[in-house]
């Protein structure tokens, strides 16, 4: 009970770790062969679709770059819910809610900017769990003028 | 000189084609007017082949005027195009943005019809019409439909409409060779954004506004090359602009794109506007497509499709969907800045903000900052809307000033 409660918080915790845009805090629950991926299905052309997909190193770069870009600045919150959590030795495969709210920076309004499951892969080497692989699989394909930050 | 309000509603000092009335881009009246005089008797794209491979299979698509029409591949494997309206109550006929259907039927009455638009079936027809009405006289509105230039399927609501080929004229020719082999659609989405449709394809015909992405001043503005690309213009408002060599391992962590493209310079890139509001944008390793259908003055959707080729193994396909994502995909770095630039136009110009003139006003030899292709567009607004765009509202003056909300 205690390493799934260890897991929840690593899913938490990396959900606030982006929401406070502490991009070096999120890589560090992520290990070495950390892979992230956003994907879609559209009913429209009938296929899956990447939308992003990125290696530890191509996530790092990602981060660094997007201060140079002209973005949208609103905050997100990202409000995961974990669902099931499947512990096979030192690996396991949690899968989560996610709900992801922005709040408009003049005047405070809070929208539904998307919902969609996180599919995760932990590593349970050393003590600490680690992210091996996220994949966010997108419910919402509609973002108005986007967001430059992953979910 | 900061301006005061007579100052602020004076024409700007630019001759008429260089700059508009921003009333273009608010006014309801002008909106339902364009939606008549531009869009109804355009050839307008609605979608891929790829899209709808097989017999049966159907897209649907909604027409920037409104009109909610079927794309399907018939049994003569022909592309057909339809109103998804039942000719009986006028209910939506399908409901499913794309799927496979022999017989498309109306849930509410269960009339049927073929993929040729012929109703098949009208349920309980003799008991209720007799002799006075039959399946023969409840076929589908059937609408102009073309494959071409690339494979994308075309439609025009108007039956008397020229031509496809006849539309686009030399206005592709540049891509021609470049779309030859099948290509494949990997990407669709859209973007609902509070602007107007006209702010959208403007964007699509400048690339002065390469300053809001940081990616094409790296990898294009600071490279030879760059000031080198020219516009042309093409009858019936369209537009291209000439390549160059994108230096994509000059963005931090970019590297040169593995795949490229058939007939195309490594690092090319070619971007074509067809009136009133598509762009072909042929990017080294991916064609983008944007079809804009505008829902009001200050509301727009923009569809986005990537394709890559049909023949792609799985790791080309991988390249081109990488390729595409970094700077086009809905995270991708110039999407998001160009979606906001023209979110923010539509903030600062909707109606009562005292928002007054758009200036096209950069003559560069019609090299890549110049902006005569918006200029060359707004020549086509005018005179297919039958109003200048500096003077809209025939008022032959500057425009009294509107009250600031």
């Amino acid at each position: 009970m205690e390493q799934r409660q260890q897991i929840e918080e690593l899913i938490y915790r990396s959900c606030m770790a982006l929401d406070d845009r502490d991009f070096k805090g999120f890589l560090e629950m992520c290990d070495a062969g950390f892979h992230y991926s956003i994907t879609a299905y559209s009913p429209e052309i009938r296929k899956d679709m990447v939308w992003l997909d990125h290696d530890k190193a191509g996530m790092e770069s990602l981060f660094t770059t997007l201060p140079r870009h002209n973005s949208d600045h609103s905050p997100l919150m990202r409000h995961a819910t974990v669902y099931t959590v499947k512990i096979e030795g030192r690996h396991a495969e949690v899968v989560s809610a996610l709900q992801v709210f922005r709040t408009a920076l003049d005047g405070g309004a809070t929208e539904l900017f998307a919902v969609a499951r996180l599919l995760d892969s932990v590593g349970l080497d050393g003590g600490t769990p680690k992210l091996a692989r996220r994949v966010v699989k997108m419910d919402t394909r509609q973002l108005g003028y986007g967001y430059h930050i992953p979910f | 000189m900061a301006k005061n309000s007579a100052e602020w509603a004076a024409k700007p000092k630019f001759p008429s084609s260089h700059y508009v009335d921003s009333r273009i881009y608010t006014d309801q009246a002008i909106f339902d007017e364009e939606k008549e005089k531009l869009f109804k008797g355009s050839w307008i794209i609605a979608c891929h082949e790829s899209e709808i491979p097989n017999a049966c299979d159907y897209r649907l698509f909604t027409h920037p005027t409104g009109v909610p029409l079927i794309i399907v591949r018939s049994e003569d494997m022909k592309v057909r195009s339809f109103y998804n309206i039942c000719p009986h109550r006028g209910n939506t006929i399908l409901y499913d943005p794309a799927g496979n259907a022999k017989r498309m039927t109306c849930i509410f009455h269960a009339w049927s019809f073929d993929t040729r638009g012929d109703c098949i079936d009208i349920s309980r027809a003799e008991q209720g019409y007799q002799d006075r009405f039959c399946k023969e006289d409840a076929g589908l509105r059937e609408v102009k439909a073309e494959a071409g230039f690339g494979g994308f399927v075309w439609v025009n609501l108007d039956d008397a409409s020229c031509t496809l080929a006849e539309y686009i004229g030399p206005a592709l020719d540049m891509l021609g060779p470049h779309m030859e082999e099948p290509m494949e659609v990997f990407h669709f989405h859209k973007a609902i954004v509070d602007t107007n449709y006209k702010l959208w394809h403007d964007t699509n015909s400048e690339f002065y506004h390469d300053f809001v992405h940081y990616f094409n001043r790296i990898t294009g503005m600071m490279q030879p090359g760059y000031f080198d690309r020219k516009y042309v213009g093409y009858p019936n408002g369209h537009a291209s602009v000439g390549s160059m060599e994108i230096k994509y391992d000059a963005y931090a962590g970019g590297k040169v794109r593995k795949v490229g493209w058939p007939g195309l310079a490594p690092g090319g890139w070619i971007l074509i506007d067809i009136f009133p509001g598509m762009t072909y944008n042929l990017r080294t390793s991916v064609l983008r497509i944007d079809t804009v259908v505008p829902l009001g003055p200050n509301k727009l959707i923009v569809e986005f499709r990537g394709l890559g080729l049909k023949r792609d193994t799985k790791e080309e396909r991988a390249e081109r969907v990488f390729d595409h994502n970094t700077i086009w995909g809905p995270f991708g770095r110039n999407l998001h800045e160009d979606l906001l630039a023209v979110h923010g136009q539509g903030r600062a110009m909707r109606e009562g903000t005292d928002s007054r003139w758009v200036i096209h006003g950069r003559e560069e030899n019609s090299t890549i900052h110049d902006e005569v292709g918006m200029r060359h567009f707004y020549a086509e607004w005018s005179k297919r809307m039958g109003r200048p765009s500096y003077d809209p509202l025939g008022e032959g003056r500057p425009a009294p000033a509107r009250v600031a909300a």
